[in-house]
């Protein structure tokens, strides 16, 4: 069922595991997943530490606060678990530009960068705009 | 203190399964949306469909409950075309940038940081937006089954029998 060559796991079954972790975290703690609101409070996070008066003032920091909550540290999590299952698995690669991006739109790593930005950027927005 | 732990421990399974189902990958994502590859959509699927039976079974035995988020269609429908169009640019969703850059694919940093820097612009606009903004469409927090008038376990046994459907349909054409 889980086969153990580079392909990793189906995504039927490493799907269905996740929709368990989702029952046991609505189970013990009440969290639903959910990641957009983290890199709210990381933008908290960076002008209180330039401006903490100006921060503390406005309204979208004081229903967002700018501290660590559960949903910040599961989006670190989520950083670590990939890591932890790419190192041991092998499948762990350095890269900036994606092997169908560059098939397309070239080797250039700035390109690739920049466009990455704005689509940050433009997803975020969208991603607090519907709600998610 | 100890919901912070609660949260990375959930965060480091997820990552690892998601990394795992090999659905962080730029090609997997952009690979769905070019409607070539159902590696995203099968994590997915699976995923929601599991997880929509056990939440619900935990809602009737009084053991948990939904967090529902208002319906309101304006704000919807315009923020899920801003998010499809982000998500196409970035080849990550907001959860999934942080994943990438776990198995090193560092182009997700761009994105992240993108992310941070449309955070601060959004929390420049938040109050005009708030108010200003004619929003439409707001149906409060319904759901399938209320809004149909039928049992809860009814949608959900239509939700996975489509499902799986899908899933064979995938199956057959190879995706």
């Amino acid at each position: 069922m889980i086969p153990k060559n580079g392909k990793g796991w189906s995504p039927y079954v490493a799907g269905a595991l996740s929709g368990l972790l989702i029952i046991l975290s609505v189970w013990v703690t009440g969290k639903y997943f959910s990641a957009s609101n983290s890199f709210i409070r990381t933008a908290g996070m960076i002008e209180k530490a330039v401006g903490p008066e100006r921060t503390a003032q406005m309204s979208y920091f004081k229903k967002y606060s700018p501290a660590p909550d559960w949903e910040w540290m599961f989006v670190v999590g989520i950083l670590v678990g990939s890591f932890i299952s790419a190192i041991t698995s092998g499948s762990f690669q350095w890269k900036g530009v994606p092997d169908m991006w560059a098939a397309r739109f070239g080797p250039s790593p700035v390109r690739r960068g920049v466009v990455a930005f704005i689509g940050g950027l433009v997803v975020i927005f969208g991603s607090r705009l519907a709600g998610g | 203190m100890k919901i912070l732990l609660y949260g990375l421990v959930t965060g480091m399974i997820f990552g690892f399964l998601l990394q795992k189902g090999r659905v962080l990958r730029f090609d997997k994502q952009i690979g769905a949306l070019r409607l070539i590859d159902a590696t995203v959509f099968k994590f997915m699927g699976s995923s929601v469909l599991v997880a929509m039976v056990g939440v619900y079974l935990l809602r009737d035995l009084g053991l948990a409950q939904l967090d529902l988020l208002p319906t309101v269609l304006s704000k919807n429908i315009a923020g899920g075309l801003l998010f499809g169009v982000g998500w196409a640019l970035l080849g990550y969703c907001p959860g999934t940038s942080a994943g990438a850059l776990g198995e090193g694919r560092w182009d997700a940093l761009f994105g992240a940081l993108g992310m941070v820097l449309g955070a601060v612009i959004m929390g420049e606009l938040y109050s005009a937006m708030k108010e200003a903004a004619p929003w439409w469409g707001d149906f409060g927090t319904i759901t399938l089954p209320e809004v149909l008038g039928v049992n809860h376990w009814f949608v959900i046994a239509v939700c996975v029998a489509a499902g799986l459907w899908v899933f064979r349909w995938f199956e057959k054409k190879g995706l």
